[in-house]
């Protein structure tokens, strides 16, 4: 079965594909044995609605997301789909669509945010709000994160209903919603936690499909497609030394700036222990089926009594990628991210402080790892201050539901010969207000080079045409999957 | 021979004048030193209600309250600004110029306020248990204030002088920019040009209620601000890397705290110190006896560093990281992150060499050490032998009996090195102060104890009447 659709995604034509294996897609749903979608013209009707949201400047702080909200109603107008803006403030409005089911099973949720990071326009080699396409590339500011999700999210709402304008109602077992969020880039109280708090039997749903996963693409090949089941919780902390103000031409061993950074140093040293969960676990050992040796080796002897501590340490200490990747996914992590202390050259401060960027483990026990760092630090100079978390901590999405076995099998299909790892994200996004509310979400994601990942967050972000294409097709098997009436 | 006998007579005439001094101060107009005092508290306190926290600075109108001050007096003043809003006031009385003036001086600027570190207001000038408080009480209103009550007294005593007696009142001295010291210098030289200076600078010390010595600056160590920068790779902070430069900028910050440059007596700390362990209790004697010693040295010298930081910083090139930078947002590894350093050399620093120990201590390619900012040439110190050194120890003995005057080195810089590179021997002097007092400087509740300024116009009085008073 494998091979065969091996061979059937190798002859390439998304056509040929449906009609030479029809047991692609579940045979009992009425909607999936019609009309197949056109694959190629989903793909360049979603990098036109990519670009045209690219051109729709969503950089958070401000935001202003109401007028990308109001050009997706406009299209969803055009398609005859009901949609509805609900918004805490005028300009941070979230869009909220639906198709109906038959009301079988619970609902689907389709989530992308609407919002971006600000640029740094004089590092960018190309205008970030013009959706520009070079060399197979659409360029721009949320190009990956999140507007080429909200895209190819947008697109496979749209395929779905133009096969199921009425005519079809009981081809859906569920309905499926659409959901384009404000402020996940730092202010999501305008953004998931309004809808969550104040519209949530318009998103209530089984499950749910966000940003977070990954289909990372290494010498033009697809190894793995990456899904979010799990995320680690953002837990921030600043460290206030305090010290004995003074003139600088005479140094004190109280210096609030010293104090400060010999508690970093000592922060850095200190590992928090590895701890593995059920994701985790499952990533590393699938990860070690697709590796090299050398490599596999490393996946699965994390936990060796005998080298374990050294593969601890040959992934904290690498500069690969990856690896700082896995790294982060064995342990609650601490990173320094903000330093500041002094206002003049002459002056000791009598204060100085530090942000920490900690990312804790969904099961870390919060108030004993700051007691642990405070025992760390070991200076009553420094205070270790917990800083409010503005997401719950998030449970871990299973991996037996119907919706992971779903986009299983859809990469089965559209990326054959890889294999599906379930990932825990070392960030966290709007995904843990819908755990935490008991919704079985999963992180999704386009293919991407490691250098197409940089630009997330960095210069010149983009994303592949192709990959966007077969993002679709991914994402359009898994949920027609879960979706289609049986 | 001639020397011996030059030396004889002037050790003889040291006495004589020692014992004349107090008589000849009444047989003009008995100054009446406690008024005098609490003259200077009110003129302190009206100085601290002027801010001129620099930046910005706007001493002028600090220097237009001075300037109707001086003109109710009847005495002549002018302001003179590089920059507007930056106003330097000089004021003269004319003595019969037999011999070459004498300048008072003091800044008008002070260094800003952590307002939510002070526990009084930094700029009412308020008055509690015998202290004056607020930004500028020590550093430099106090001095200010006491120069300008000596200029008053001397010019409403109509004492005769050999020497005009120059008061300036400077702008810009606790950030550079050229608007004060350099600018005069440069501009107004011959309106300021004299044979000695007295300005900020030493102390005169107490402990445990006692005056310990007379200090009297004659050399300062150098500013040489450093830069540390760390470079790494930019990121997630969801993903710890080990080459966050935070991380390497904190290590080597912290590396830096814990060094201790070596240790490296001049004649000035030598002098200090020897002559401050015959003022000093057995067991603090021993300190400044022992700093040296191949067995004991290394002790005195932690013994130092922690219980009195001045003396430790006049025994070394000091570093102190004062600032720290880095990061745009919680949630992104910085590529840079800065430290500045003040770093202060000994005046004969190499310091070239000093940077590359420095460089080895820090021992990481990701973090580059620069100079950033070099204040100053070496100046030669001013003499111990000169009329005016020789006035302040006669003044030291009037007015503080039995303790004794202390050349020394000053850890920090003044303006005194613009001074001394124009020729002029500069004296830093200061009033009466504690540890305690002296650690507020540029810190939180500076302040000035009133007993402590009255003693210090007093002293001041005595020092510039002897070397300027005719003959």
């Amino acid at each position: 079965m494998h091979r065969h659709r091996h061979s059937c995604v190798a002859g390439g034509l998304a056509a040929l594909l449906i009609l030479l294996c029809p047991m692609h897609l579940s045979s009992q749903t009425g909607l999936s044995s019609q009309t197949a979608p056109d694959f190629r013209q989903a793909r360049d009707e979603a990098v036109r609605t990519l670009q045209a949201l690219i051109r729709i400047d969503t950089s958070n702080p401000p935001g202003n997301e109401t007028r990308l909200a109001e050009h997706l109603k406009a299209i969803l107008d055009r398609e005859g789909i009901a949609s509805e803006i609900v918004a805490l403030q005028p300009a941070r409005g979230n869009l909220i669509a639906r198709i109906q089911g038959n009301g079988r099973k619970k609902p689907i949720l389709l989530t992308g945010h609407m919002d971006t990071v600000g640029v740094e326009r004089d590092k960018w080699t190309v205008d970030p709000f013009e959706g520009g396409i070079q060399n197979g590339y659409v360029y721009g500011r949320g190009a990956r994160d999140d507007k080429d999700d909200l895209a190819a999210m947008l697109e496979i709402f749209l395929l779905i209903h133009r096969q199921n304008p009425g005519r079809q109602k009981l081809a859906l077992d569920r309905d499926i919603i659409f959901l384009a969020v404000a402020g996940e880039e730092g202010t999501p109280q305008v953004g998931m936690d309004y809808v969550v708090e104040h519209h949530w039997p318009k998103v209530e749903s089984e499950f749910a499909l966000n940003e977070g996963g990954s289909i990372p693409v290494r010498d033009g090949k697809v190894r793995y497609v990456a899904v979010g089941t799990a995320q680690k919780a953002l837990a921030r902390a600043r460290l206030v030394a305090r010290g004995v103000s003074g003139h600088g031409s005479v140094p004190r061993m109280d210096n609030a700036i010293g104090r400060l950074a010999a508690a970093v140093g000592r922060l850095m040293e200190y590992q928090p222990t590895m701890r593995l969960n059920e994701t985790t676990r499952t990533f590393f050992e699938r990860l070690a089926t697709i590796s090299p040796p050398e490599e596999a080796f490393l996946f699965t002897h994390l936990n060796d009594p005998g080298v374990g501590k050294l593969i601890e340490e040959t992934l904290r200490r690498s500069g690969n990628r990856a690896y700082v990747t896995y790294n982060s996914m064995l342990r609650t992590s601490i990173t320094p991210t903000l330093i500041q202390g002094g206002f003049r050259n002459n002056v000791i401060p009598a204060e100085a402080e530090a942000t920490l960027d900690i990312r804790a483990l969904p099961d870390e026990n919060l108030d004993a790892f700051f007691a642990e760092l405070r025992r760390v630090v070991d200076d009553p100079a420094v205070e270790v201050i917990a800083l409010p978390r503005y997401r719950p901590i998030p449970p871990i999405a299973p991996l037996g539901s119907e919706m992971f076995r779903a986009l299983e099998k859809a990469q089965a299909v559209v990326f054959p010969g890889a294999i599906t790892l379930p990932e825990m994200s070392t960030g966290s996004n709007d995904a843990a207000q819908l755990l935490a509310k008991g919704v079985q979400a999963y992180g999704v994601g386009a293919p991407g080079t490691d250098e197409d990942a940089e630009g997330a967050h960095g210069n010149d972000e983009r994303v592949s045409v192709e990959g966007l294409g077969q993002y679709v097709e991914f994402l359009y098997r898994a949920v027609v999957e879960v979706a289609g009436a049986r | 021979m001639g020397k011996v006998s030059g030396k004889r007579f002037w050790i003889g005439g040291t006495v004589i004048l020692a014992f004349l001094l107090p008589a000849l101060l009444p047989a003009q107009a008995a100054p009446d030193f406690p008024a005098a005092r609490d003259e200077a508290v009110r003129n302190l306190q009206a100085m601290i209600r002027i801010d001129t926290s620099n930046p910005p600075g706007n001493e002028t109108k600090l220097a237009e309250h001075l300037k109707a001050l001086l003109d109710r007096e009847g005495i002549a003043s002018e302001i003179v600004a590089a920059e507007p809003g930056r106003g330097n006031l000089i004021a003269r009385i004319k003595g019969n110029g037999r011999k070459k003036p004498i300048l008072l001086l003091g800044h008008e600027d002070t260094v800003g306020v952590q307002k939510e570190q002070w526990t009084v207001d930094a700029f009412t000038g308020l008055i509690r248990d015998g202290y004056v408080y607020g930004r500028g009480a020590l550093d430099d209103k106090g001095g200010v204030t006491a120069m300008l009550q000596v200029f008053l007294m001397i010019h409403r005593a109509k004492i005769p002088l050999d020497r005009d007696i120059i008061f300036l009142a400077e702008a810009g001295e606790e950030a550079g920019g050229g608007v004060g010291i350099d600018f005069l210098v440069e501009k107004h030289w011959p309106k300021i040009e004299s044979e000695f200076a007295l300005n900020e600078g030493a102390e005169i010390f107490e402990k445990n209620g006692k005056v310990q010595y007379v200090g009297v600056s004659t050399s300062e160590k150098l500013v040489r601000t450093m830069k540390l920068v760390a470079r790494g790779g930019s990121g997630h902070g969801s993903m710890p890397r080990m080459d966050n430069a935070i991380v390497h900028l904190a290590a080597a910050v912290a590396k830096l705290g814990d060094y201790q440059p070596r240790l490296r007596l001049n004649e000035t700390t030598r002098a200090f110190f020897e002559r401050l362990a015959k003022v000093s209790p057995p067991d603090e004697a021993f300190l400044y006896t022992h700093l040296e010693d191949p067995v004991v040295g290394e002790m005195v010298q932690e013994t130092l560093r922690r219980t009195n930081v001045y003396y430790n910083s006049m025994l070394r090139t000091s570093i102190s990281p004062n600032i720290l930078e880095g990061g745009v947002r919680f949630n992104v590894i910085p590529s840079e992150a800065s430290a500045t350093l003040d770093v202060r050399a000994l005046p004969d620093e190499d310091i070239e060499a000093f940077m590359a120990e420095l460089r080895g201590v820090i021992d990481d390619p990701a973090v580059e050490l620069s100079l950033a900012q070099s204040f100053w040439p070496a100046t030669p110190p001013s003499p111990l032998d000169s009329e005016m050194f020789r006035a302040l120890e006669n003044a030291q003995k009037a007015v503080f009996p039995g303790v004794v005057t202390l050349p020394v080195m000053l850890t920090g810089a003044t303006d005194s090195a613009s001074l001394r590179a124009k020729g002029v021997p500069s004296y830093g002097i200061g009033p009466v102060v504690t540890e305690e007092d002296g650690s507020r400087m540029h810190g939180n509740d500076e302040r000035l104890s009133i007993e402590g300024l009255g003693k210090f116009v007093e002293f001041l009085y005595h020092a510039v009447v002897e070397v300027a008073a005719a003959r």
